[in-house]
Parts: C-alpha cells; structure tokens; sequence
C-alpha cells in the first residue's frame, strides 16, 4: 500500500478552515434534520426497503398507487456519519488547486462534523482506503470534535481500491451496523475510482430513514480538463494511461464524468439526498452548505 | 582513418541528426497523473498524424540536400568512373567494338551483373563518348564470329544494333572476331583505329595485328564456379548425360537429376504401368551426386521413364545458371549413318569392320553406324537413316532406286564411292540417283586432288596428293542435270560431284575406299570428307542435337516453322537462284520443334563443354599485344548533382507552399473512438 503525507496546501490549518467553513453555515439555533417517528408531519418520501412499514401512507397508496412513507419532524438527535474516500486518487493536487482533494474533504467533513457537534448530534468517522485506521466510532460533545479533527489531520492518504474492493465494503457494512435510524450519511468522494457496485452498496444504506448524501470532490484539473495537446495520462490507481488528443476528447471526458455524478444523484434521491459536486478551489463554506441544505432536504 | 572516411563520417551525422531530432519530437511525451484517466477516450493526437504524413517527407528532402550538397562539395575528391573514349590527337576514332557473346559471357560477375551485360553496358558507355565523324562496327565474338553492324558512322544505327543484340550459348571464337573487327577498320581513313574487346578471354590466343586490341573490362576476366550440363541423350533404357565444371568447389553438394518437363515422358517397358502416373511434369525421376572435381563427367541413369519429355538439370546454384538445364535428346539409335559396302574389298588387311565403318566410329560423332548387306527396297527401312554411304556398288536395282529417290526426297545424304565395280553394274542395275548412264573405271596418271578445290575443306583438303590410285571412275560424261563438281583431280576431271534432289543430296567419289585402290583412306581429308558428310546429313535430315551456333540449312522451296525457348524463330533465306536455302541458326540451349513441309521434327541445341572448362584469363600483353587497363577515365558529375540539388530545393519550396496553402485542420471532436462506459461508482 502507498502512503504519503496529505498536501494540505492552503486549507491549512484544519481546525480554523472547519470553523470558518462550519461557523459560515451555522445560523442560530439547530433544528434537528431528522425526519421519521415524531409528533410533527414532516411530508412524505417514497418507501425504500426497510422502512417502518407503520409509517406506509395508506392514503397516499390508494390515491397515487405509489409507495410513501410518512415523515415527522422529531425531537431526537441526529447522528452523522462521515465515511471519507482516503485513497490514492484523493491525494492528487493539480496545478492551481489550494491543496489535496483529501485535505479539501477533510476541511468539509471537520466543518459538518463541528455542525453536528453544535447540534448535539453524535459523529462518527469510516474510511475507505487510507492507512487502514480503526474507524471512530458516534460520539458527541466537544471533546468528540478534537477526536474527529485528529483523526482527518493524521489521516494518511493512499491504498489502491481496485486491488481492495473489500474496503468499501467494510466501511458501508460499519455505517450498516452503527448508523441508527435517520441518521445523515455523508460520503467524500471523488467518486472516480471506486469499485463496480459501490453505488449499489451505498443506496442500499438508505433503509431506516437515513439520508445519503456524496460530496464529490474534484481538483480543478480534473473538473475542467485543462491540458492541452497530446498527454499521456496515468491513473493514480490501477495501470491505466492513456495517450490522447486533449484537445480532441475534453468534451467527452467531460460528458463522461458528468454522467458518473447523474449516476449517483439519481441513484440517491429517493433517499432524500444526492450528490453535492465541489472542487477544490471552491469556498469550503460553500460546499457545507450545499450538504446541509441537502441534509435538510433542500436537495443537493 | 583517411580524411576522406573522417568526411564521410561527418556527412552521416549531418544526414542523421534531423532524422534523430524528428524522432525526438516525435517521441511519447511524459506521463502526467490524472486519477480519472480510465474516463479518458484514447486518441491519436493529430500533431502527431501530421508530422508521419507530412514531416517525413520534407525530412526526406533534407537529408538528400544535405548528402546532395556533401557531395558537391567532394567534386575535387569524388568523381564516377565510366568507360570512355580518350582521343589522343582529338580527332575521330574508328571503333570495332567486339561484344562476346557466347555462353561463358552468361556468368555472373562479382558486381552481381553478369558479363554480358556489364560487356554491353561497357560498349553503350563508349558509344556514349563517341561525337560525330567517329566510325563504330560492331562484332559478336560466339561461334562462329559474326558481323552486327559494319563501319558506320551512324551513331544512332550503332546504338540500335546494341540494343539488339541478345546472350546466347555458343562457343568463343576470339580470333576470328578479332580479325573480322579487324578487316572492318583496314579501309577507313581514320589515323585512330582500335579494337575493343569486352570478352572474358575464355577461349583462344589473340591474333597480332596492325590495329591494337584493348581489353577495358577487367572485371569480365574473374574466375567463376559453374557447372553445367552439356548434353543428355538417352540409349535404350538409359540417359547418359554429360556434365562439365570448371571448379571442384562448384561441384559441391550438387546433384544432377532428370526432371520431366512437358508430360511427354512415358514408362520404359519394363516398368510400364508400374510409375506411370509418377510422370507428371515437374516432377525429379532420378538423380545423382556429381564428382567433386573440375572438367568434364559422365552420368549415366535409369529413369523410371524415357521419352522427349526429360529434361537434365543441376540441383543448387552457381555463377551461371543458364546452363544449368539441357533437355535429354532421344535415343540417339533413331539417327544412324547406313554403310553399304563389301567386306571382301573395302575390309582392311588387319581385318575387322571395312574401312568406312572404322573411320565413321573413328570421328569420335555421336553416330549409330548400320552395316547393311542390302541396299533397303522399301523406303520406311531407310526413315532411321541420316546418310547412306556406298562404297563401289555394283547397281541399284530398281526397288531399291525407288525406295533411295523416295528417302531423298525427304532429306536423306548419299554418298557412292564409285569403284572398279561401277563399270560392270549388273543387268537392270544404275548408278542413278548419284550419277547419269554408264560409268568408265579407268587407269589415270593423275594421282592427286587439286587443293584448290578442295578449299572449303579447311586444311585436310589438301592432303589428297599421291593417292596412288589404281584407276578412277570417270564421272564427267555421267553427271546429272545440276551436278556440281565440288573437287577435281589435278587433270581437272571431277573427284567429287553434289547433286541436289528433293530435300537430299548425293555425293559421289571417283574413288572406292578401299585401300587397295589408292591412299585415298588413308589421307586425313578422307576423314574431313566423311564429317562434312555427316554435318550436310545432320542439317537435313534433322539432327537430334547440335551445338550452339551451329546453322539448320533447310532446302529454299521447303516451307519451315520452327519454335524454340525464345519462341518463334525467323528462318533466313540465303543465296539466290539454284544455290539459295533456308537457315536458322539455334544459340540457345533448349528443345526446338521445326516443322518442315508439314512434318514436325525435335531438335535440340546443347553447350560446348569448353565453355565452361576453359578458364578466363588476362591476356597476354607481350604475345597479343593487348592493352588492358587505364582506360577507364573519370567523369565530373559535379553538374548533375548540382541540377539534382536545384530540384531538391524546388521540391521543397513546393511542398511548403502546398502546406501554405492547405486549411488547417479542425480538431476532430467527434472521432474520439468510443472506450470503456464510466464506471457510476465504479
């Protein structure tokens, strides 16, 4: 397995890039996101197998012939579960970008995780990929935000997934075990080089009422495909290189990539969630947002 | 290293250094990590389409420049050497070029080409230095030497002529070329008269003459290995095949086999039905190693098959392949020379075969010699006969004439000794067709034949002096409308008489040849006589081989085809009046199928094995007075690679300009050639 330092660049250092990121979101007081068992009616969302078949809107089935399961505003905590992409890929900083795709993540997941905390709501951490660290488990309070921000700050990037498709497996079967109902799934991702199934395998966490969200995180070279003339490109993972005409495939690239993040965005809506799209050069606050929003069921 | 070499090495760095920097920027570039390459479509990078179409060519043009200009600059150092003609008072030459074009000339020369074209080449490079007032007569030195082209000073006929002159496989004839080329110059008026001979001097010394012989070509005059098949003949059951070769060394790891050619071979009897299907053209029925030594061998083998549809050929290769194949001539039985005569007074005293028999096998002809106790009354038992000779008969009977005039008539040789018989024939009996009415025997004191007419017989034909006949018959009150005496006593009455009839032709001899009438048996002319006998035989009658350059004569009223490896084949017409004929001559090896009045024959024309034993050599200065090397002059090019520069550089502008003018390309976006689908998650 590879392992290197994390460029961090300009998002250095994590602590004050996550408060700054977490502090632009935060807004007065915190209105738990969750939507489930409660006293209040939050609306409907269509039924995904694993639902508390109580809450099956028998109404809305006569009417509309669909599945709805009805939601409530609820009272309880939240938990949020990070699970961050730490291979190879991620460690890529092209020309122009602040810093690593990793260390960029890092910053969003320690802003969310400083949210959540404010919140009361508990934060756990799973890798895919890395130095192969023992996940961290749901904990709350402050100290539970020192505990998260030590981890993403040593956190090493590297490991091929294609030669580790179990690691995306272990991670999601953590989330599948520990992630109570209606808890806030945030996956930070580039989404490039995962294995075949990964979609599958996280839409399928969606039962209990959680919500799915990816962030993908690209560096700016990747989002615009700046190169020009003939390259030769080399994958970070896997032997792939590829010699080209960048003039002559940017569209399709470009096409092919927006399709990947399709993909995921319609693969994780019924969850009431999506996909979050950032690039490295982006105001991370911005980025926080967009999640939270989606969180909250502003879509992504 | 000579500075010349040290060039050399410099020009070839300035050749190669725009290829190697092409090629450099030509190369890969550096790889660059990008994590979603796998989404990357592949694709050829257009630049580098245009630099393989488009670049390679005006690097092409460079480095040609660059050689080009290297070599201008060389003039001083680096000129072609040509054959030319040097003028040592500047004024016209008188030219006889003698081209050799016999078989050794068909060999392969070190520089690959063989002599024979390097000879032509050598003469084209001198009647390309020739100017106007200059004389050029060109000579073929294969038996027999022959004349292409007399004096001329028409250039442009003299180049045609060489155009046209092709290889072929006959014997040297260096003198008699030398001389005729010779005798071409004597009368011109030109003070600057020379010989060039382009020849490997494979054959005889060089005559000395007034005009000096200058041999240019050094390069003809390398020792070659070869081996070649000479002739191949079948005899019953057998093919007896006869090899020469002028190394032991091209003798090596050779095999001779007999191939059959057309499908014509068919079983021998006793394996008739037992290999018949084995004959299928193309296809070795036999074979056998070859003695590793120089000169001449003899194979005999027993092929499976016989017919005219064999062919003797040499397994591997050497320097000249053209006589590596000869086809095998049927069996040579067929072709016989028919002896009639009486034992009792033709034998000699030693006993044995009668003197016309001894002296027939005594030449050394591959001949079949048939004693004949009577003259033959049907003319189908004469068909296996090419001649017939008679010593001293006592008449023809009737039957007999018919059977002879009918055999004549289709182009049989007659010969009659006429002796001390001739004069007492038999009731009912004639000497016809050889001579007209009765004939006298008489005593003479006339003892010799004159030289004079017996000329065309070369030097033998003077040794009929003191014959001491007994008597002689006397022919001049016999001979028949449109005889002709062809030797005479020295009395002047006819020793020797032709007749023409039909086809055929008689001889008749006032002579019997028995020794107890003269020494006519004796003298070696009795020998030459009896092989101009069988050569005027061999070209009627249709031999079964020939060598090369030895001419067909057919009669002028016979209507002849005939067909040879080079194809169809033109029969020249020769003299005028009574004495004109048809001829062909047949120089290269090969099976010829002449049809002669409707009556198809096959003859074949093989090699004479000196061609191939005999070695090339220098000549000898001293004793030939032979002028060999030094005259190949030097030739500024310097204005032809100047004009070839010129182009290069026009070519250039040229392409450049068609680039100019060409619309750029679009990037092709839409010709990305599809990849693997995203992965969505992978």
């Amino acid at each position: 397995m590879i392992e290197r330092r994390l460029d961090w660049g300009e998002l250095a250092p994590l602590r004050l890039s996550a408060r700054h990121a977490a502090d632009g979101v935060y807004a007065g007081a915190h209105r738990s996101p969750r939507r489930g068992a409660g006293v209040e009616f939050g609306g409907h969302r269509a039924y995904v197998p694993g639902d508390d078949l109580r809450f099956i809107d028998r109404h809305a089935l006569m009417r509309h012939g669909r599945l709805l399961v009805r939601q409530f505003e609820t009272e309880t905590d939240r938990a949020l579960r990070l699970v961050v992409d730490a291979t190879e890929s991620m460690a890529y900083r092209g020309k122009g970008a602040p810093g690593a795709k990793l260390a960029y993540a890092a910053v969003v997941a320690a802003a969310l995780a400083r949210i959540a905390i404010s919140g009361g709501d508990p934060v756990a951490v799973d890798w895919i990929g890395g130095d192969a660290r023992e996940p961290l488990p749901a904990l709350g309070g402050r100290e539970a935000f020192e505990r998260v921000l030590a981890a993403l700050e040593t956190v090493r990037p590297g490991g091929d997934i294609r030669l580790d498709p179990q690691a995306v497996e272990r991670a999601f079967a953590a989330v599948a075990r520990h992630a109570r109902r209606g808890a806030i799934v945030v996956l930070l991702s580039d989404l490039i080089d995962l294995p075949d199934g990964t979609l599958d395998r996280f839409a399928a966490l969606s039962s209990l009422g959680r919500t799915l969200i990816a962030v993908r995180v690209l560096d700016p070279v990747e989002a615009s495909f700046s190169f020009e003339g003939a390259v030769r490109l080399e994958s970070s993972e896997g032997d792939v290189v590829v010699d080209t005409d960048a003039d002559a495939v940017r569209q399709a690239y470009l096409a092919r990539l927006e399709e990947v993040a399709q993909t995921w965005d319609e693969r994780l809506a019924p969850s009431g969630g999506g996909v979050v799209r950032a690039v490295t050069t982006d105001p991370p606050v911005d980025t926080v947002r967009e999640v939270v929003l989606a969180a909250r069921g502003g879509g992504a | 290293m000579s500075f010349a070499t040290w060039l050399a090495l410099a020009v070839g760095v300035f050749v190669v250094a725009p290829f190697v920097a092409h090629l450099l920027r030509r190369s890969r570039a550096e790889p660059k990590e990008f994590p979603p390459a796998h989404l990357v479509p592949v694709a050829e990078p257009v630049a580098r389409q245009q630099s393989r179409l488009e670049d390679r060519l005006l690097l092409g043009i460079r480095a040609a420049m660059v050689l080009a200009l290297a070599v201008l600059g060389a003039t001083p150092l680096l000129r072609c050497s040509r054959l030319s003609l040097a003028r040592s008072a500047g004024g016209s030459v008188a030219l006889a070029i003698v081209v050799d074009d016999s078989l050794s000339m068909r060999a392969r020369a070190p520089s690959g080409k063989s002599r024979f074209d390097l000879a032509i080449g050598g003469a084209k490079e001198l009647l390309g230095t020739t100017r106007e007032g200059d004389a050029v007569a060109i000579v073929l030195a294969g038996a027999p030497a022959r004349i292409v082209l007399s004096a001329t000073t028409d250039l442009a006929a003299a180049r045609h002529a060489l155009d046209q002159i092709q290889e072929s496989d006959r014997a040297t004839d260096l003198g008699a070329a030398v001389e005729l080329a010779r005798s071409l110059l004597h009368s011109l008026p030109h003070v600057d008269r020379r010989v060039v001979l382009l020849s490997d001097f494979a054959g005889g010394p060089i005559p000395k003459g007034e005009i000096q012989v200058w041999a240019p070509l050094a390069d003809l005059r390398k020792p070659v290995d070869d081996c070649a098949v000479v002739s191949a003949s079948s005899h019953g059951r057998r093919v007896s095949v006869s090899l020469a070769c002028s190394t032991a060394q091209a003798a090596r790891g050779r095999s001779l086999e007999l191939v059959v050619t057309d499908g014509k071979a068919e079983p021998s009897s006793e394996d008739a039905g037992k290999d018949a299907k084995a004959a299928k053209a193309g296809e070795v029925v036999a074979s056998e190693k070859l003695d590793m030594r120089p000169g001449d061998q003899t194979l005999s083998l027993d092929p499976p098959v016989l017919g005219a549809g064999l062919d003797a050929r040499l397994s591997g290769t050497d320097d000249n392949r053209a006589d590596d194949r000869a086809p095998v001539a049927p069996d040579s039985t067929g072709f016989g020379f028919g002896v009639y005569s009486d034992i009792a007074t033709a034998g000699a005293t030693t006993g044995g075969a009668t003197v016309l028999e001894q002296a027939l096998e005594a030449l050394g002809r591959d001949l079949a010699v048939k004693p004949l106790a009577t003259l033959p009354e049907d003319e189908k038992d004469l068909r296996g006969l090419g001649a017939l000779l008679l010593d001293d008969p006592a008449g023809i009977a009737p039957e007999a004439r018919g059977s002879l005039a009918a055999w004549l008539e289709r182009g049989g040789v007659a010969v009659a000794f006429l002796g001390p018989k001739s004069e007492n024939v038999q009731l009912g009996t004639t000497l016809e067709p050889f001579v007209r009415g009765a004939l006298r025997w008489e005593h003479t004191k006339a003892s010799s034949v004159d030289p004079a007419s017996t000329a065309w017989l070369g030097a033998p034909g003077s040794s009929f002096d003191a014959l001491a006949p007994k008597g002689r018959t006397r022919l001049d009150s016999a001979l028949p409308d449109g005889a002709k005496v062809m030797a005479r006593w020295d009395d002047g009455q006819p020793f020797l008489v032709e007749h023409a009839t039909g086809r055929g032709v008689t001889y008749a001899v006032s002579l019997p040849s028995s020794p107890d009438q003269s020494d006519l048996a004796l003298r070696p002319g009795f020998l030459a006589l009896l092989e101009y006998f069988i050569d005027q035989a061999e070209r009627r009658s249709g031999p079964k081989r020939t060598a090369a350059g030895t001419p067909w004569t057919f009669p002028a009223t016979s209507s002849v085809e005939i067909e040879g490896p080079r194809g169809r084949a033109a029969v020249e017409a020769l003299g005028r009046g009574s004495d004109s004929s048809k001829s062909f001559v047949g120089d290269v090896v090969g099976r010829y199928r002449v049809v002669q009045d409707g009556e198809t024959s096959t003859r074949i024309v093989s090699i004479h094995s000196d061609e191939v034993t005999t070695e090339p050599r220098e000549p000898d200065s001293a004793n030939e007075k032979v002028v060999t090397g030094g005259v190949e002059s030097k030739l500024d090019v310097s204005r032809e690679v100047a004009l070839f520069l010129l182009a290069l550089f026009a070519g250039e502008l040229v392409l450049r300009a068609l680039r100019r003018a060409r619309p750029k390309r679009g990037r092709r976006k839409t010709d990305v050639p599809p990849t693997r689908e995203p992965a969505a998650g992978g």
